[in-house]
């Protein structure tokens, strides 16, 4: 957002005015009061009507066709529950007063306005909201209403406000997953590869053209001949995040896919933040993907790509394997996802037999609700068999399965393969 | 000096519903009272103005309630609160109140004094209405008093107006309408945008 307001330019909006609801009031007890007088000759019901008739007298006619705005929103994504401060300046309303409001839309909540002290010709004032569900969503419409000092006559005009960019809330990941073999790129994991790392590896006898300065001098001491001290090299790894995003379940901010984009995005953070390459597959109706990279912009196109409609993009139905350009060798795979469909489970298995290392974030907290019933709770129990027996099939071919609520950082469902390196298969 | 701190706007509204609900109740109350002195029709038009005051009061409680966003997939409860509340913004029941009391008051023999208090209660009903409408605070009334003040003038000399025919005739009854006359003249200037300072 611009430090000044006066650095945005000004639109000049029109202004739709009307008698208000005040002054039909007062114009309906003036009448009332001077038809009473006539019908029952009681001029006291004629001084009932002298009141709101000067009230009425005194209407301005100098009312603004237009006025100037200048609208101060925060500019890029947003990311849900997060608040988003709006400064709007107003001018040439000549004295009128001015009330703010903003009417938000779905998802969205809005705060009070905070108004600075008007002048006569120009006002301030700063309004928040707050978009409650990632996605691509109108924000609302910021209502300005003028009235006259009598309140006799009401000015309206409506302003779209700009559209959200909302991303989901990341969920907290604070110990990533590491494998236990990675590739030889320069990163912050010690691999056990000997390299010039900070982690200590171990000693070795000096062999000619070694630097002095690895000398291990206890090693030294103790042996009679030069050792040196070896440390491990530092590598990064490739990560593939999978979004399975093809079934929703479950009320609206905390359904599957909520659970699924919140645990991917933290997932994409914790591991940018390590330095980690880092790709996605939005796994849709359609598959969308960005290989693995690195750094800050990479990360703002992967919230990008995670929330892309995939309905758009190729079929996923149609996609027989996953695609191998998001897919490099080696590279460990979160899979976030209900594991209802089929079509993801085809494909974990398949990404199985092709050697990688796949972990299933199952986000399906809670059996499906169909009501009460013999035949309801019998078709429940089947259903909860073949979970199992899908999730028994999928460890077998050493493909973990870890459950994951939503509530809870993803840290403790993990637990159990963030406390040593993740063994490759 | 220093500079006014920043103000929040749109407070809550429920103070200004309460005045305005006691201030409708009240109004019925004086002008419908004693109800064995009224004239035909007493009976009927205060139930009317019963009836629009509970809705106008209605109107007032749900001016902060929002519509339904999407009314075709919502369930059968939501949708006929939201007729019933459709039906309470449908109309400015306000006015019913304001005809009602004034013909309840046209009804009854009531001396000239009774209907100039219900002329000032009515007119302060009007304005705690629009303020619970717009949710705007009392001291917006400021730049009006000077007209306020102007208009109940008016209303007292036509309190004086109507009981002139009981005063004697000669240089007594003379004089009162030369004051009346001044009086309004005075009161009309008060009155005239711009006459005041801060009337604006």
């Amino acid at each position: 957002m611009p430090d000044r307001l006066d650095d945005i330019p000004a639109r000049q909006l029109p202004v739709s005015w009307a008698v208000s609801a005040h002054a039909r009031l007062l114009l309906t007890l003036a009448l009332t009061g001077l038809a009473l007088a006539v019908l029952t000759r009681r001029p006291e019901f004629a001084g009932v009507a002298a009141p709101p008739l000067l009230l009425l007298a005194t209407r301005r006619r100098d009312r603004p066709a237009q006025v100037s705005l200048r609208l101060g929103a925060t500019a890029g994504p947003v990311t849900e529950g997060e608040v988003v401060a709006l400064s709007a300046q107003i001018e040439g309303h000549r004295g009128y007063d001015i009330e703010f409001e903003i009417v938000p839309a779905a998802q969205v909540a809005a705060g009070p306005a905070v108004t600075a002290p008007p002048s006569y010709d120009s006002a301030q004032i700063r309004l928040w909201y707050q978009p409650q569900r990632w996605g691509f969503r109108p924000a609302g419409t910021l209502v300005l209403t003028l009235r006259d000092a009598a309140r006799l006559s009401e000015g309206t005009l409506d302003v779209e406000l700009p559209r959200l960019e909302c991303l989901p809330r990341p969920a907290r990941m604070t110990a990533p997953i590491v494998l236990s073999r990675l590739p030889s790129r320069l990163g912050e994991h010690s691999a056990r590869a000997v390299g010039e790392g900070a982690e200590f590896a171990g000693v070795r006898a000096y062999v000619p053209g070694d630097r002095q300065r690895r000398i291990n001098w206890p090693a030294t001491t103790r042996h009679g001949t030069i050792y040196l001290s070896t440390f491990a090299a530092e590598r990064t790894q490739n990560v593939v995040i999978i979004a399975d995003t093809t079934t929703d379940i479950g009320d609206p901010g905390q359904s599957t896919t909520d659970l699924v984009l919140r645990g991917a995005a933290g997932a994409i953070t914790a591991y940018v933040a390590s330095r980690d390459r880092v790709g996605l597959i939005n796994f849709g109706a359609g598959i969308s993907w960005i290989p693995p990279g690195h750094g800050r912009r990479h990360a703002a196109r992967l919230m990008t790509v995670l929330l892309r409609d995939t309905r758009s993009a190729e079929r996923s139905d149609a996609v027989m394997r996953l695609p191998r350009a998001a897919l490099p060798p080696g590279a460990l795979i979160l899979v976030f996802s209900p594991m209802i469909g089929r079509r993801i489970i085809e494909a974990v298995r398949d990404l199985r037999e092709r050697g990688f290392t796949v972990l299933v974030i199952d986000v399906l907290a809670s059996p499906p609700e169909l009501g009460k019933g013999t035949v309801t709770s019998l078709a429940i129990r089947v259903w909860q068999l073949e979970q199992q027996a899908m999730r028994f099939s999928l460890e077998q071919l050493g493909v973990p399965v870890v459950r994951w609520d939503g509530t809870t950082s993803l840290d403790d469902p993990l637990a159990p393969y963030t406390r040593r390196a993740m063994v490759v298969r | 000096m220093a500079a006014p701190a920043a103000q929040t706007i749109r407070p809550a509204t429920w103070p200004a519903s309460v005045v305005t609900a006691a201030l409708a109740m009240a109004v019925i109350a004086w002008s419908a009272l004693p109800l064995h002195t009224g004239g035909a029709g007493t009976r009927i038009t205060l139930i009317f103005t019963i009836a629009v005051t509970v809705l106008s009061i209605g109107r007032l409680a749900v001016v902060a309630v929002p519509r339904l966003a999407d009314r075709e997939l919502s369930g059968f409860g939501e949708r006929v609160a939201e007729t019933l509340l459709d039906f309470l913004r449908m109309a400015q029941w306000a006015e019913g109140v304001v005809v009602g009391a004034l013909v309840l008051e046209a009804l009854h023999p009531s001396p000239p004094w009774h209907t100039a208090v219900l002329g000032i209660a009515l007119l302060a009903y009007l304005l705690a209405v629009n303020l619970a409408e717009t949710r705007a605070r009392p001291r917006v009334l400021r730049a009006q008093l000077p007209v306020l003040a102007a208009g109940c003038g008016l209303l007292a000399l036509a309190v004086g107006a109507a009981y002139l025919p009981a005063l004697p005739s000669g240089a007594s009854s003379a004089l009162i309408l030369t004051v009346a006359i001044i009086a309004t003249a005075v009161i009309a200037a008060m009155s005239v945008p711009g006459t005041w300072r801060g009337g604006r």
